[in-house]
């Protein structure tokens, strides 16, 4: 790797290519003639406008894409009875392609790995020195936006919460050296690797602490293959933030190849409401970060219909264990932080338990089209700063009365009794939540959202992503290309293709700003 | 052992029972069954107080009659009683004035003499001399303009305590005006603070239906409702007693009403030496004792002159009975001061002299006295007031708007907001008490530390002395 992976330029790439060879497809896709090529559908008319309750029929998007070019022809489908374009088992359990265990995506097994790709975060770049790739790390204090306008004061690396990612091939012999930007000690740990002691990191026991300013030089050869990471081996620093993916590709390529590898950091941090400092000393924790992002700011995992996705999740919450749930799939448990697992002790699962500091990696078949949670189920982590619901939010008052005049207290209606309390338990569903329509810029301000259904920021939230499963078609639409997606066609075209459309109610416009 | 034991605790019982009548314990608690069995609806939210608290609630409660300082003042300055008595001192003491410097009657009086004295023809005459006899004493030494002079120079002193009255109803009037203006701000405070303990109270309830709170949390947070309720209360009540004492000091009935005003001082701030020279420099109090000095100065003079002997002239016409023929009287008549040369009066006169050089000193002391403790408060209360107002105000403030906004994106629990702006109102009531203050010892400090205007008007002999006499010296 000569140079550090760029989304940006890939896409570029993509684009471009997509346009050269296809680009009368492409056009077709996104153009008015979509319409006329929708076939029609059952129970429905040429449009979604007359649909029989409907809420908002006049409303829903139009259809886009190219249905009819179908999955790739060129590919095995079904492997003993398991399909990777629709959900199913298989034959048997004891198949070795039972819920696609081994089945193998779309990349040759001879090209090179997948990219890996950590979204929302930068690869650390090296250079080959006297034999050894060099990279150079630099502990730092950083602000990192959590969500759109929550600009959070850190502790990371490179400018970066959490630090840039370090893409190493087994074998390599590598050197990284740390300066140390912070104003206080510090010292690198090179998780999970098997290292000669004295480059362990691990402060005072195995090496002097790195002063401010200073300088230490790391060097080793890499005999180790799979998801590992590096963090400051201070508790507080780490409780801050500092910590890094260290993804080391084996010699021989895994088997069977995957068509898309991500990475995902779990973390958490307490953050006093109206701060922006994260409080390391705290034993709760109240802000829930993937990747330095909280849901709905998180980037989704897109990928295309049928690939074999590999997901690695590294839990770097400073004293919370995370059970991470995937929607629409079952996953093959293929590697922990340790190493790959071999393929007899691979475990299928829906939610698997990551502890803190333990990384686990999952494979699937993408086979089911959709927009799918993944997230963590511990029902606090799924939001953050969650705050008591009593008081003007749940009087149908508005706060604003309050902030009008401080100096004056609105009077409050102490004889009124609203239905809801007659229930022990009332209210349950959390009241308020408000996005700013700067918030909302910038969460549907990117490529990966697009088409997707207009409330879904309402529900993503926190410790919280989405893994997009899309035909090839709408893949290239919404990567590949710039063109408009309205919010929803995405969504829609996809139960049209694989859902029951004559039941769909299209998603309410959040008060005509979406 | 054991019956030792048992007599002692049955001896012991009677005590203890007798000791539980003592104390007047409130009624008995409605005891509920246990909670967490099953539903319980939460103590509800109590309703206003009793009827008591009408009792002295005039309707309505602030009047449409407004009362500023100024008016107030013009109102004392023709109804405080205390400011006639003063005026009159003055002219008791000019009164005197003219009386001691009036020059003495002349004697008229009818002779005698030698009454039955024989002549020639006749053996008992009526009289060697019967005739009219007119005696005038001559003052000497200028006794009746000394004693003038000593009277006028005693209204001279009246005066000076005049305008100490003055100062002692003006600066009561206004102390009794902020105050009533403090309380009037400390009961519009008290009643957010009211509506803040109702917030309190429907969030109680709202967090038992949510399993956030238990029935004695909602009933402390009904009992702190109540209790700002009654607080309220007492904040009216002092304001009534403010407002009625305010009118007592104008000295004329005032219909209940509101007063409007600045609570802020106003003054420009004084260093202790300022406040202190000042005070020295012009203060009434003081004056009235330097001008008793020259009181007692005339009085020395006055008494030096006492021994100097009137002449006493007199003359007359008549008739001599024994040799029946008109004649005239004259004589002259002065005392010889051989023994009483008014010594001790002098030496009294010149006592009270030193005494009053001394009573200078004393009145500048107490007066310092009186202005260190003064001072104190006025410049600690200033100090709070101008912080209050330059930062905690403002600070408590920002922190209330900052968790109101993080409420409303819903970043914060309401409860904190609530406490908040509970701590908010609160530093107000305080901010309104360290103004108050503040004002009290501002009028003090620049009103040369005079207060209690219904204290009887000073004058320079003790109040109801009558040391008129028929010739004052």
């Amino acid at each position: 790797m000569s140079k550090p992976h760029d989304q940006n330029e890939r896409r570029r790439f993509l684009k471009t290519s997509a346009i050269a060879a296809g680009g009368s497809l492409l056009g077709g896709l996104v153009g008015g003639h979509a319409a006329a090529q929708q076939p029609p559908m059952q129970g429905m008319g040429p449009g979604m406008d007359s649909m029989p309750g409907m809420k908002h029929g006049g409303e829903l998007p139009k259809p886009i894409g190219e249905p009819q070019a179908g999955p790739p022809t060129d590919v095995s489908d079904v492997y003993d009875g398991y399909s990777r374009f629709k959900p199913g088992r298989g034959n048997s359990p004891d198949s070795d392609y039972y819920l696609g265990k081994l089945m193998p995506g779309f990349r040759s097994p001879d090209a090179a790995p997948a990219p890996f790709v950590a979204p929302d975060l930068e690869k650390l770049p090296w250079k080959m020195v006297r034999g050894a790739k060099e990279f150079h790390l630099r502990p730092m204090a950083v602000e990192r936006e959590f969500l759109p306008g929550y600009k959070m004061n850190v502790y990371g690396y490179n400018g970066s919460m959490p630090g840039p990612t370090i893409e190493v091939t087994q074998g390599d012999r590598v050197r990284i050296i740390v300066t140390n930007e912070l104003p206080e000690a510090t010292s690198t740990h090179w998780h999970g690797l098997d290292l000669p002691v004295q480059w362990d990191g691990a402060s005072e026991l195995t090496q002097n602490l790195i002063e401010p300013g200073q300088s230490f030089a790391y060097e080793f050869d890499v005999h180790e293959e799979g998801t590992f990471f590096y963090h400051s081996h201070i508790p507080m620093q780490e409780a801050n933030g500092s910590v890094g993916f260290f993804i080391i590709h084996p010699k021989k390529p895994f088997d069977p190849p995957v068509d898309r590898d991500f990475g995902l950091i779990f973390q958490n941090f307490f953050i006093e409401p109206s701060q922006t400092i994260a409080d390391s000393w705290r034993m709760d924790w109240n802000w829930h970060t993937i990747n330095g992002r909280s849901g709905p700011f998180t980037t989704p995992l897109v990928c295309k219909h049928g690939e074999r996705v590999r997901v690695r999740i590294m839990n770097f919450a400073p004293m919370q264990h995370h059970p991470i749930h995937l929607h629409g799939h079952t996953f093959w448990i293929t590697g922990h932080e340790g190493a790959r697992v071999p393929k007899s002790a691979w475990v299928p699962r829906n939610t698997s338990l990551i502890g803190i500091a333990q990384a686990t990696d999952f494979e699937f078949i993408a086979n089911n089209p959709g927009d799918w949670m993944l997230h963590c189920h511990m029902v606090h982590h799924m939001m953050n700063h969650m705050t008591r619901q009593v008081g003007p939010r749940v009087r149908d008052t508005t706060v604003d009365r309050y902030l009008a005049n401080l100096d004056v207290h609105p009077s409050g209606d102490l004889t009124k009794e609203d239905p809801g309390f007659r229930t022990p338990g009332y209210p349950q569903k959390m009241q308020g939540m408000k996005m700013s329509d700067e918030f909302m810029q910038t969460i549907w301000n990117r490529r990966e959202v697009q088409g997707m259904r207009a409330m879904w920021p309402m529900s993503v939230m926190g410790l919280m992503t989405t893994l997009r499963v899309l035909p090839d078609d709408l893949y290239r639409i919404v990567m590949e290309s710039d063109e408009p997606v309205e919010k929803g066609a995405v969504f829609a075209e996809i139960v049209r293709r694989f859902g029951t459309p004559a039941r769909y109610e299209a998603a309410p416009k959040m008060k005509g700003r979406m | 052992m054991t019956k030792l034991i048992a007599a002692a605790l049955l001896l012991a019982a009677p005590a203890f029972a007798a000791a539980q009548q003592l104390l007047r314990l409130p009624p008995a608690a409605l005891m509920p069954k246990g909670g967490g069995h099953e539903y319980t609806r939460p103590p509800a939210i109590p309703a206003p107080l009793n009827d008591i608290a009408g009792l002295d609630y005039p309707e309505p409660s602030i009047a449409t009659s407004a009362y500023a300082l100024d008016s107030l003042l013009s109102l004392a300055a023709s109804n405080n009683p205390t400011l006639v008595q003063a005026r009159l001192h003055i002219s008791g003491e000019l009164a005197k004035a003219l009386q001691a410097g009036l020059y003495p009657n002349p004697m008229l009086s009818y002779e005698a003499d030698q009454i039955f004295v024989k002549n020639d023809r006749v053996a008992n005459t009526p009289g060697e001399f019967q005739g009219a006899i007119a005696q005038q004493r001559i003052v000497t030494a200028g006794k009746l303009r000394l004693s003038r002079e000593k009277y006028q120079r005693r209204a001279h002193v009246a005066e000076h305590l005049a305008v100490t009255q003055q100062f002692r109803v003006c600066n009561d009037i206004r102390i009794h005006f902020y105050q009533a203006l403090a309380a009037q701000a400390t009961l519009a405070i008290r009643r957010e603070l009211q509506k803040t303990a109702e917030d309190s109270a429907l969030t109680s309830q709202e967090s038992y239906n949510m399993g956030q709170a238990r029935r004695p949390e909602v009933r402390r947070t009904n009992v702190a409702l109540q209790r700002t309720r009654l607080d309220v209360l007492s904040a009216e009540n002092a304001y009534q007693e403010h407002f009625r004492r305010l009118a007592a000091l104008v000295g004329a009935p005032l219909p209940g009403g509101a007063v409007v005003g600045e609570l802020m001082p106003e003054c420009p701030v004084l260093t202790y030496e300022e406040a202190l020279q000042r005070l020295i420099a012009e203060s009434p109090e003081l004056a009235a004792a330097r001008a008793k000095l020259s009181v007692d100065q005339a009085t020395v003079s006055r008494e030096l002159v006492q021994w100097v002997p009137d002449l006493v002239v007199k003359g007359g016409a008549g008739y001599n009975f024994e040799s029946q023929e008109a004649v005239a009287a004259a004589g002259l008549q002065i005392e010889v001061p051989l023994y009483d040369r008014n010594q001790g009066t002098v030496q009294q006169a010149r006592s009270d002299y030193a005494r009053q050089r001394r009573e200078i000193d004393r009145v500048e002391l107490e007066l310092r006295d009186r202005l260190a403790t003064t001072y104190q408060q006025y410049v600690t209360s200033l100090q709070h007031a101008f912080e209050y107002e330059r930062l905690i105000l403002p600070e408590l403030k920002a922190a209330y708007a900052e968790l109101l906004q993080s409420y409303k994106e819903n970043r914060v629990d309401w409860p904190e907001v609530l406490m908040a702006q509970h701590d908010y109102f609160d530093a107000r009531l305080t901010q309104v008490d360290n103004l108050m203050h503040a004002r009290t010892q501002e009028v003090l400090i620049y009103g040369f530390l005079l207060h209690d205007g219904l204290r009887a008007a000073q004058g320079i002999a003790p109040p109801g002395h009558i040391d008129a006499v028929p010739k004052p010296r």
